[in-house]
């Protein structure tokens, strides 16, 4: 199938129209999400809730273009990413140009410094190694975990491994950032700082955030969340009792 | 800012630095031990000297006269009076065989002679007797012709008494014959005794000189039989050594040379003596040259017969030519010469040998002037296109 | 860009190298082992290219002297020197015996090739072709050259049967083909020692003799002594060494002595294969396999631990993968480790195989293209190990990092 041209209007941000995924096919099959819409415009910050079984997990997969959807269409910022059974080809230069992941555990390289750990990406794309290292710099500092700059992963507390996996996430600035649990293993007060990051970043780099949780501490926070329930979604204004 | 390079840099330059140890630990072993190693050498200068070849052989302690004393007729042997290491003088009874009865016979010849000796005076008795008859006879024979010139008596009486003298003279002239066969007995029986006795004489077993007894071979009662020896006795200032030299490395032996003499029971002291002469007969299968060497002076306690000795003969010394160590000489490729290092280069240059000494010293005829320096010891067989490496010592030589 | 290869190794730099220095001292146990089998090639070898002959004459119909035992009297070179082509030839005997080194503690007894030739000086067949220490012989009796493997030294008095000699030089790699060293004797002393047995027995052959009627004839005084002393002597050698002038051919120089000679002559081509053939084939045989297994079980083992190295990292692959690391980036940090750890194995191997080679009894005998073919088969293993991993890794599913 051919690309289809007329993309939309926005130049970031992701919109999901009518998704639908189907593992496996026959008696065996499995509809893990039925008709999924959302919409996040860049420097947004939204929560994605749901029970377990709820197709989270699966969602997630797809906007991070792990697997294919069986229907629906993903665009993120001007590209198309997915359409009607048609999906982009280079999975992997998506991964790393146009999403950032952060993940429940920061799953930081455990033989690369903290620099170079965030710098990574850049300089395996070809990025002068100190132009890459510069950028890891800035995004450490604005995290406010320069200090730990060449440290080991393994001498970090947690909440500093899961800055710095942020800022991983964050280095190639992309437009989308797809953060799953990330406040699972934090007490409430580090938290409420990691949301006081993630949308500080929304803010400066204009960045769409999606975070995937059940955390009743940060749940609050968010100004829309989307439920997600038995592979559908629904829109709800959150309290947005935001972060200070 | 330095700090923060180190710091970064810091483990990347210790493993660069480990890495680099191995590549040169690696590089050092090809090098040292590899086939890319330099072969150890050792090195001696050709110098010019004048060897003195010398011969070297065994041999062992001889008499130079062993007198193997025994009968000249199988007997029996009757008494040995001496035993090994006796000192005798010449003339010494030093055993006897069983006469048997060889003593009987004797004997028995003596009263043969005295019977003969009876005889002749009994002859000469008889002589007398005859010659008083014929003189009787003759006597009467002139009377009666006497008295027939005066026809007293009748001729047939002057002719029986004529005949009484003849009977007379021939019974003269038969005891004279009788006598002169009684004195042939005499001498006869005479002959027969000393030759007798001088058989018996045999029987006595004497030392011809004054010695050494070296062996004892028969005891009493023992048969022996013609030219077995009973008792060997040697001079023991004639003592000599009997030795052999290799064919091949005779050359230049004579007489009258000094000879170093190691017996092996003097231990490490050697012995000055000379060579005495060169056999005429060589052993052609052993091709050894057989010679004697006699002591300058015999050792105090004469060494025993038999016992082992090394000799060595020192020839004078030749002309002077450039001389190597025996051990530089080799055969590349069939032709014999020596490794020489000019510098760093090694090559081989034939070269023709001369006469060696028993040091291990080689002349050299031709091939080398003097000076130059030669491989005498190396690690391995060397090649044109070893490389070498000159140490002082290629291995140890702790015991 | 960033050598994660590099960062991996100097993060857990420690149990690398252990690692490589495990392999290496695997893969040294393996060069060894082919070093002692070309050894044992090598002593064969050592044997016909030391004795410096082109020829080896012995008695017929045997594969003597090294092979098979070879008796032949001792003036047959003399009849060998006359015939065409030959430049020199000398008798040799051979012995293995016990020697004894006399020294100031008590004298040590060791196994040795007794080697007898005749004291002709440099060049000569049968002399040792060089030295290490010291001089060749020069008398005809109780002097010798000894390798220096039999521990003697220079000037030290040694005891061969009943004589004692001196030694006067010292060689090296002159063994016999079982890897005793060989002590060179004069000849007439060693055809003494072959044949001479101890006093004792001696004697009881002295009375033997004397209690045979027909050698001990009592009219016939002398006899017995003369029989005695023939049965003391020993009138044979074991071979004749010929070297052959310049340019002759040696089977031509052969053929007339097998002809007319009645001798079997082997040329040296004929005497290595006879050695290679029947002395050593079966231990050759017997390490060669060894040897094989050996190297199999190396391969097998240093392809699993690189394997095993490898599923080690799986989780940060998947997070590679998943962060959008290309295929190819994480398929050369494995095969630069793979190949970084077999060099090292290597070099740590090559090390210690010649540190400890020379202590071995017997010659071991490191050849450089054994080392080259080594390293080829070590970076093939290696490249070869990393690809399992390789496919290994690449399958991981990035969505594994995603939890739930």
């Amino acid at each position: 199938m051919d690309k289809p041209v007329h993309a939309g209007s926005q130049d970031r941000g992701i919109r999901i129209e009518g998704l639908r995924k189907v593992y496996g096919h026959g008696d065996t099959a499995v509809e893990a999400l039925k008709d999924v819409n959302m919409v996040v415009a860049p420097g947004e910050v939204v929560g994605l809730v749901g029970p377990s079984g709820s197709g989270k997990s699966t969602l997630l997969k797809c906007l991070g273009a792990v697997i294919e959807p069986t229907s629906g269409r993903m665009i993120l910022g001007r590209d198309v990413i997915y359409h009607q059974r048609w999906m982009i080809s280079d999975l992997r230069a998506l991964r790393r140009d146009k999403i950032g992941f952060v993940f429940q555990a920061p799953y930081l390289i455990p033989f690369l410094d903290v620099t170079d750990n965030v710098a990574l990406l850049p300089m395996l794309a070809g990025v002068p190694n100190a132009h890459a290292r510069k950028r890891a710099v800035e995004l450490l500092t604005a995290l406010d975990v320069q200090h730990r700059a060449r440290a080991m992963p393994s001498q970090l507390s947690g909440g500093e491994q899961q800055r710095v996996s942020i800022a991983r996430g964050l280095v190639n600035r992309p437009p989308v950032i797809l953060a799953d649990e990330p406040t699972a293993p934090l007490d409430s007060g580090r938290a409420l700082a990691v949301i006081r990051i993630l949308n500080q970043m929304a803010r400066q780099f204009d960045t769409a955030i999606i975070v995937v949780t059940h955390d009743e501490k940060i749940i609050p926070t968010f100004k829309r969340i989307y439920h997600i329930r038995d592979g559908v979604t629904h829109d709800e204004p959150g309290e947005g009792r935001g972060i200070d | 800012m330095n700090n923060n390079l180190l710091a970064r840099h810091g483990r990347s330059l210790s493993i660069v630095a480990v890495f680099l140890l191995m590549l040169g630990l690696l590089a050092w072993v090809a090098l040292r031990a590899g086939p890319l190693a330099p072969v150890p050498v050792r090195l001696a200068t050709v110098q010019i000297q004048a060897i003195s070849p010398g011969l070297f052989g065994i041999g062992a302690v001889e008499a130079q006269y062993t007198h193997k004393i025994g009968p000249v007729a199988a007997g029996r042997v009757q008494r040995v009076d001496v035993q090994a290491g006796d000192t005798v003088r010449a003339g010494q009874l030093l055993g006897e065989m069983d006469p048997v009865d060889l003593d009987e016979r004797l004997g028995a010849l003596e009263a043969g002679r005295k019977r003969a000796e009876a005889n002749l005076l009994a002859v000469r008795s008889q002589l007398l007797e005859a010659e008083a008859r014929a003189t009787f006879a003759q006597t009467q024979a002139k009377r009666y012709d006497q008295l027939l010139l005066a026809q007293a008596v009748s001729t047939e009486a002057a002719d029986a008494k004529r005949q009484e003298l003849q009977i007379a003279q021939a019974a003269l002239a038969a005891v004279r014959a009788n006598l002169d066969a009684s004195r042939q007995d005499v001498l006869r029986a005479d002959a027969d005794r000393d030759a007798l006795v001088r058989q018996r004489s045999h029987l006595r077993l004497v030392s011809p000189v004054n010695g050494l007894v070296t062996r004892r071979n028969a005891d009493r009662g023992t048969t022996v039989v013609a030219g077995q020896a009973v008792v060997e006795v040697v001079e023991p200032a004639g003592l000599w050594i009997n030795v052999r030299f290799d064919q091949q490395r005779a050359r230049g032996l004579r007489a009258k040379l000094p000879a170093r003499i190691m017996l092996r029971s003097h231990g490490d002291t050697p012995l000055a003596g000379k060579v005495l002469r060169i056999e005429p007969h060589a052993d052609a299968v052993t091709e050894e040259v057989l010679a004697k060497v006699t002591f300058d002076q015999l050792p105090q306690v004469p060494p025993p017969i038999g016992e082992l000795v090394e000799i060595t003969v020192t020839l004078g010394a030749l002309k002077a030519t450039p001389v190597v160590p025996n051990a530089s000489v080799q055969r590349v490729d069939g032709r014999l010469g020596v490794w020489l290092v000019d510098a760093t280069d090694l090559r081989f240059a034939p070269v023709r040998i001369g006469a060696s000494d028993l040091d291990g010293r080689v002349q050299i005829l031709e091939g080398l002037s003097g000076g130059e320096q030669v491989v005498v010891h190396s690690f391995k067989a060397l090649t044109a296109n070893s490389r070498i490496a000159v140490v002082d010592r290629i291995v140890d030589q702790a015991p | 860009m960033i050598s994660l290869a590099g960062r991996d190794i100097a993060h857990a730099w420690g149990k690398f190298v252990l690692t490589g220095i495990g392999l290496g001292l695997l893969i040294g146990v393996t060069l060894t082992m082919a070093g002692v089998y070309r050894g044992m090639v090598d002593d064969a070898k050592a044997l016909l290219d030391n004795s410096g002959a082109d020829l080896w004459v012995v008695q017929q119909d045997t594969q003597g002297p090294y092979a098979e035992a070879s008796s032949l009297s001792d003036d047959t070179y003399r009849s060998i020197l006359g015939m065409a082509g030959v430049a020199r030839a000398a008798n040799v005997t051979y012995l293995t015996m016990q020697v004894s080194g006399l020294g100031n503690d008590k004298p040590r007894e060791i196994r040795a090739m007794v080697v007898g030739i005749t004291p002709d000086g440099a060049g000569h067949p049968g002399q040792p072709a060089y030295l290490v220490a010291g001089r060749q012989l020069t008398r005809s009796h109780y002097e010798a050259v000894a390798d220096i493997a039999t521990g003697f030294a220079l000037g030290q008095q040694i005891r061969i049967r009943r004589n004692d000699y001196t030694v006067v030089g010292l060689t090296r790699r002159m063994v016999s083909s079982g890897g005793d060293p060989m002590v060179f004797i004069p000849i007439k002393d060693a055809q003494q020692a072959q044949f001479l047995k101890d006093n004792d027995a001696i004697l009881r052959q002295r009375e033997r003799t004397a209690q045979n009627p027909l050698l001990n004839r009592p009219g016939v005084p002398g006899l017995l002594d003369a029989v005695i002393a023939s049965q003391s002597s020993n009138n044979s050698v074991n071979a004749v060494l010929v070297q052959i002038d310049a340019g002759a051919d040696p089977q031509s120089v052969a053929e007339p002595i097998r002809r007319w000679k009645r001798l079997s002559v082997y040329t040296r081509e004929q005497m290595h294969g006879i050695l290679i053939e029947k002395l050593i084939a079966t231990a050759a045989r017997q390490i060669a396999m060894f040897l094989v297994i050996l190297a199999v079980v190396s391969a097998a083992i240093v392809a699993f631990i690189i394997y095993t190295l490898t599923l080690g990292k799986i989780r940060e692959i998947a997070v590679l993968k998943l962060i959008g690391t290309r295929n190819r980036t994480i398929a050369s940090m494995i095969l630069q480790q793979a190949v970084a750890l077999g060099l090292i194995g290597f070099i740590v191997g090559k090390v210690s195989a010649t540190f400890w080679a020379p202590i071995f009894p017997k010659y071991v005998l490191l050849e450089t293209g054994d080392a080259l073919r080594g390293f080829v088969a070590v970076v093939i293993i290696c490249v070869l190990a990393s690809i399992l991993a390789i496919r290994a890794a690449l399958k991981v599913d990035p969505a594994e990092a995603i939890g739930g």
